[in-house]
């Protein structure tokens, strides 16, 4: 018997950001995404609180995927941030932070949200325009003739992980690597479009970062039993090694089992027929001159043992992520059936040999041209490598969008700063004009301006996570660190070294003021100055396009999250 | 979501880092006092002597513990050593770092300071390595002193292990279980009361071990009450070859003696081996010798065959519970427990040579390869029924026993699980199948008899099957019989096979594992010191040459900031405040080796207090200050052989102490995991609760603490 329910009726939840409760959550994620940004940010234990593992972490990427929201606001949010990280991997922090920031402080402002969507949109389109511009102060060009500039990019995106646990040897030693594996997958012979290969991340917990290194070619793991003695491969007559690639298992089971059942008389052995079909491919595989088998799953023990008398290598638990890779570097297709093999799949190879690290034996495949290289990335302990892993591949992300569009923004809160001060300066000598085309009044868009550079300082004073004060100078608009424990009234230069990004030093009056505390008194600011010297050496740089997206997304979800007049909930 | 904010005042991660590290404080050195792990719930008891197994046996659902956890278990499977020193140290810089943090000291500074403290540390530490050839012509150098050769050369063989004053010394070293930490509750023992609370009277514990041995015997029983009346004069105890005391007692110098004699004479270098295994033994002489004998072993076959002069993937241990400890020995081959019944098949091979088979998998009709997925719709039908079918099973059994008996194989090694039954069919036909065989002693049986390993009998054909392989009952050096109740040790031996098996023995159940891990801890020292190519003084040198290190690091006056400036990466954010708080920092980092050394001091009787230990420690920085070049005092220290002693003990006069040394890179990575634990946990300021356990709290009585999403 079936009882039927009720339907209960939608919840209707009206102004839903006036609600104490999203306000108290918001500032709740705001303050923990804030308290993980930068190189001295706080770490967070994600668990589950029964002694499940632990990861210890300060990146937007693990925190965003593992937290759990229940509010729809936050889920918006949340959203969108990590649909940024999913394009950009870098920056996820940023677009958080600013984010919260932007709708604290747009809807404390007495001004209808129509008009503030308005007024900041304008304002960002200023931003994106002034950062796209020439005379951008807060960008340099990367000039891939040199290392630096590129150096600083990877640099930066480590030492802003402190949960990886790297020292300066350690931070200079991946630095290189990340550099020298990026390098590996440009391809050296470009045609009309090409495409950039790929850098795969061995895993070897437990050893030293140092032990960390850069292979070309493909790694693929292996027991070590089948390979004590030296390797001797079959080679074509050019002196290669012809490769066939399975992405099919050959483990010998009834490859797809569908729906319904089977009958089989007895003493009939479907998994003899099986492998008799198995041992068929193998004897083409033998015919055609094959010297290596690589299966993505496993390969029935009876056909690695008619291969290895025929002096055929296989390897297999190849895994799904090595197959694209895989193809690409040999040439060769996948083959996704036993019963039919066309000498047209197979693909050529180099060399291969066995590498041992730690403890772990590698089959090392070695292509003619090299757009596929291996990364074995070792750090101490599991969480540590988590971190380190996700790093890693930021900046092996951060290098290729640099590649496309070879800018980069000064990081350490400089680039927020520094637009901060070009919006002021730039909202303040706008014409009346442009107040008409948005429909606004001078006062609102002052009001609107302010509370969005105010959105963007908020961001470059979550790095500081210790007492003491941070600054901005009145030439240049660069962000300055002032440790703790001296009085504020002190004379600022006698106490600032250099700025967030370290292009700056400490040479001239730069008219330092504090960045926080003076709301209320306007700003006088001039049009923040270019720094003369550009030696992009020793800098923090920030990602050009992960941040000029990342910007846009914080607005928009921003923007989004202050319309947002109703939430309907189906209580279902 | 549910979100705890640790960082209130006292930082909750690092109280329990503490706390449970204080555990495992006598666990350091030497002189180690096993603890009796209780399970409240089920009153089991685990008798426990290291880091790991304390580890392993405590509840750690707490963030902090499983990042403890996974740290001591990486140091475990990378190095096998040097976990105790972690465990303490992570407890001992918890504690400084807690100290800091009251002082105001801020997160950035603490972190940047302590690291590149570490590092200098690490790098200074490198003038006090020493080759391992070096180690080896020290030998050469000392033997022309016959007094000291005597006491300090190796010796091959086992027959000094039957001397009873060795066995006796040995058996007080493994001193009385000292203290009781039940498994549910935190360990705390810092005050009385609540240790008293915690502590199980001494006599329900060494009940407990008593009715654990009775099977054995009353000899045994006899031995542990023996050890439980030297309980508390155990400390006291002198010892022979510790890295942190090398002054030898005048009776055991003489016991010694004598057993030290007939060794080689002249061949020193070929023995520099068992000279290096004994300097990284640390008292442990059981383990000691054992290692002795196979690199002795080795060495004569690396000799012949040109292979590497220490390999561990030959070496393997078989326990034998039931013989006393004088009985371990090292046996050439395999040795393997098997059941009497399989153990009559061997009096059947009389001496001929065996034909072995090696399999993979397990041999069960069941077994498939991994990755071989079963399939769930297939149905079989007998069409023609005749009245002679028998049944699928004895099918199997009776071709499987035809394969064997048609390669003539009579020794089957499987890597996994046998089927009884064929078992039993097996032994009927005088077929010798073992099961749970490890892959390095398959290997090594494949590459003598050229056996190929299969995973499935129909796979066989005559070229899988090896030859030459002879098979015999284990026997004890003096041919007693092995009356061990349900399982017998075999020996199985193939000309030229490079195994080794350590037969371990004892009479004391829970003793068995302590005496495993510490075997193989010893192996493992050899043969990281041997990667490594060098080994650290021991004796505390090392540490005392850090806590020097630092106190210059501390008084060196502030580097000029622009002067590295120009060519290093520029980071506000972890450099501004750093300098200022220097030297208070660079302290909290000396703690923790300070403190270690005075707990080593103090639980190998070296000093009686903790306080007089410091004052030791202190008294020799200062001195090693004053002599200009502190590297060279430790040194100097150390040849004599009375670093770290106050020098009126009554063994001041003794000549020329043993030398004792370490492993380099167990050591410093052990002090570099420790360090990023707790700056780990020292930069984490909240946790993050996903998941289920989320509506838990949010109902419960703590959810005041949380925080939620």
């Amino acid at each position: 018997m079936s009882r039927l329910e009720a339907k209960k009726p939608p919840l209707f939840i009206s102004e839903p950001l006036t609600k104490d409760t999203v306000s108290q959550s918001l500032s709740l994620l705001s303050g923990i995404l804030k308290s993980c940004y930068g190189p001295a940010g706080r770490l967070k234990q994600l668990h589950n609180g029964v002694g499940g593992y632990v990861c210890t972490t300060s990146q937007s990427s693990a925190i965003l995927s593992r937290l759990s929201v229940s509010h729809p606001v936050l889920s918006v949010l949340t959203a969108s941030v990590q649909n940024h990280i999913s394009r950009f991997s870098d920056c996820g922090l940023f677009t958080a932070i600013l984010c919260c920031s932007l709708v604290e402080n747009f809807k404390s402002l007495n001004v209808a949200s129509c008009t503030v969507i308005k007024i900041s949109k304008h304002l960002l389109s200023l931003c994106m325009d002034y950062l796209k511009s020439e005379a951008c102060g807060c960008r340099v060009s990367v000039d891939f003739s040199s290392l630096e500039a590129l150096l600083c990019l990877v640099r930066s995106v480590l030492t802003s992980k402190p949960a990886c646990m790297l020292n300066k040897p350690e931070v200079d030693h991946l630095t290189t690597l990340i550099l020298k594996a990026f390098m590996f997958t440009v391809p050296c012979h470009v045609e009309t479009n090409a495409v950039l290969g790929k850098c795969i991340i061995v895993p070897v917990k437990g050893r030293r970062v140092v032990d960390s290194t850069v292979l070309p070619g493909l790694l693929i793991e292996t027991p070590d039993t089948q390979l004590a003695k030296p390797l001797a491969v079959k080679r074509t007559c050019s002196n290669m090694i012809k490769i066939a690639l399975f992405c099919v298992s050959m483990s010998g089971d009834l490859s797809n089992p569908e729906e319904g059942t089977i009958t089989v008389p007895y003493g009939i052995s479907l998994e003899m027929s099986e492998l008799n079909q198995l041992l068929n491919v193998g004897k083409q595989l033998v015919n055609d001159e094959v010297g290596l088998v690589v299966c993505q799953k496993v390969i029935h023990p009876s056909l690695k043992q008619y291969l290895k008398e025929n002096h055929v290598i296989t390897v297999d638990r190849a895994g799904l992520s090595l197959m694209e890779p895989l193809s690409r570097m040999t040439g060769s297709k996948p083959i996704a059936s036993i019963h039919s093999l066309s000498p047209s799949c197979y693909g050529s190879l180099k060399d291969m040999r066995i590498e041992k690290f730690a403890s772990k034996h590698f089959v090392h495949l070695i292509p003619n041209d090299t757009v596929v290289c291996s990364l074995i990335l070792c750090n101490r302990n599991e969480t540590a490598w988590d971190e380190l892993k996700r790093a890693c591949e930021t900046a092996e992300h951060v290098l290729q969008l640099t590649i496309k569009e070879p800018l980069a923004l000064l990081g350490g809160g400089c680039t927020e700063t520094h637009l901060a001060s070009y919006i002021r300066h730039k909202s303040c000598s706008l014409s009346t004009s442009s107040f008409k085309d948005i429909d606004c009044s001078r006062t609102q868009y002052q009001l609107v301006a302010d509370g969005f550079c105010r959105s963007l300082e908020s961001v470059a004073c979550s790095l500081n996570h210790d007492d003491g004060e941070i600054l901005t100078d009145m030439v240049y608009g660069h962000c300055w660190f002032v440790p703790s424990g001296f009085p504020s009234v002190s004379n600022w230069s006698d106490l600032v070294s250099k700025c967030g990004c370290g292009i700056n030093g400490n040479t001239e009056n730069l008219n330092w003021r504090l960045l926080q505390g003076q709301f209320g008194s306007p700003i006088i600011q001039g049009c923040p100055k270019d720094p003369s010297v550009k030696v992009a050496d020793f800098l923090t740089l920030d990602c050009f396009a992960a941040k000029c997206s990342g910007l846009q997304v914080a607005l928009e979800t921003a923007n989004l999250i202050l319309d947002l007049s109703y939430i309907i909930e189906d209580q279902n | 979501m549910a979100f705890r904010d640790v960082n209130a005042r006292r930082h909750i991660g690092l109280q329990q880092l503490s706390s449970l590290a204080l555990a495992g404080r006598t666990l350091l050195g030497p002189m180690k006092s096993c603890k009796f792990i209780v399970d409240e719930s089920t009153n089991q008891s685990t008798l426990i002597c290291s880091a790991v197994r304390l580890i392993e046996s405590l509840d750690l659902t707490s963030a902090a513990g499983q990042l403890l956890n996974e740290t001591i278990q990486a140091q475990n499977k990378e190095f096998k050593t040097g976990m105790s020193t972690l465990l303490f140290l992570i407890g001992a810089w918890s504690n400084a770092v807690l100290e800091c943090l009251q002082q105001n000291v801020p997160v950035s500074a603490i972190v940047s300071v302590m690291s590149e403290g570490l590092n200098s540390c690490c790098e200074r530490v490198q003038c006090l390595q020493i080759s391992t050839h070096d180690v080896n012509k020290e030998l050469c150098s000392s033997s022309v002193r016959p007094n000291a050769f005597k006491s300090k050369t190796c010796q091959i063989g086992h027959d000094d292990l039957l001397n009873p004053q060795i066995f006796l010394h040995f058996q007080k070293d493994i001193s009385a279980p000292e203290e009781v930490i039940p498994i549910n509750s935190c360990p705390q023992q810092e005050d009385d009361c609540n240790f008293n609370k915690c502590l199980v009277s001494p006599l329900t514990g060494f009940g407990s071990i008593a009715s654990l041995v009775k099977p054995a015997g009353d000899k045994s029983t006899s031995v542990i009450s023996g050890s439980g009346v030297t309980a508390s004069s155990c400390n006291r105890q002198k010892l022979t070859h510790s890295r942190y005391f090398s002054t030898l007692g005048k009776s055991h110098f003489s016991s010694q003696q004598g057993n030290f004699q007939g060794y080689l004479s002249g061949q020193c270098e070929c023995y520099g081996l068992g000279h290096l295994a004994m300097t990284l033994s640390h008292g442990n002489q059981t383990s000691m010798k054992l290692l002795q004998s196979i690199v002795a072993y080795q060495q004569e076959r690396a000799e012949c065959s040109g292979s590497s002069r220490f390999n561990i993937a030959e070496i393997v241990t078989c326990c034998l519970l039931g013989l006393p400890e004088s009985y371990s020995c090292v046996s050439p081959g395999f040795v393997t427990l098997v059941s009497p019944e399989q153990a009559t098949v061997i009096k059947y091979f009389e001496d001929k040579p065996l034909r072995i088979l090696l399999m993979d998998g397990d041999l069960t009709e069941q077994y498939r390869h991994l990755g071989f997925n079963r399939p769930c719709n297939v149905r079989t039908v007998l069409e023609h029924p005749s009245l002679q079918e028998v049944r699928a099973g004895d099918l199997w059994l009776s071709s499987m026993l035809d394969i064997l008996i048609s390669f003539k194989v009579n020794l089957v090694l499987v890597k996994g699980n046998v089927c009884e039954n064929l078992m039993e069919r097996c032994i009927a036909n005088s077929i010798l199948v073992i099961g749970s065989v490890t892959r390095d002693v398959l290997c090594a049986f494949g590459e003598v008899t050229s056996a190929q390993p299969v995973t499935y009998l129909t796979q066989l054909n005559a070229s899988c099957v090896g030859s030459g392989a002879q098979v015999e009952l284990w026997e004890a050096c003096d041919g007693r019989a092995m009356d061990l109740g349900e399982l017998v040790p075999v020996g199985i031996k193939v000309r030229g096979v490079p195994l080794l098996t350590a037969v371990l023995t004892t009479t004391v159940a829970s003793k068995m594992q302590l005496i495993e891990d510490q075997f193989w801890t010893l192996v493992y020292r050899l043969h990281h010191a041997l990667n490594d190519e060098k080994v650290f003084l021991g004796g505390g040198a090392v540490e005392l040459l850090c806590l020097s290190h630092i106190q210059m690091l501390a008084e060196q006056p502030l580097q000029p900031a622009n002067k590295n400036t120009v060519k290093e990466f520029h980071n506000p954010w972890l450099a501004a405040s750093a300098t200022e708080y220097k030297s208070v920092v660079l302290q909290a980092l000396a703690s923790g080796w300070k403190q270690y050394l005075s707990v080593v001091m103090c639980n190998t009787a070296k000093a009686a207090s903790e306080l007089e230990a410091c004052t030791l420690v202190d008294h020799h920085l200062k001195k090693a200050a004053e002599s200009g070049s502190p590297s060279a005092y430790i040194l100097k220290g150390f040849r004599r052989g009375d670093l770290l002693r106050g020098g009126s003990g009554p063994f001041a006069d003794h000549g020329e102490g043993l030398k004792v040394y370490d492993n380099v890179t167990a050591k410093t990575e052990a002090w570099r995991r420790a360090l990023d634990s707790v700056l780990l946990v020292l930069q984490t300021d909240a946790e993050i609760i996903t998941g289920p356990k989320r509506n838990q709290l949010l109902n419960s009585h703590v959810s005041s603490e949380f925080m939620f999403l």
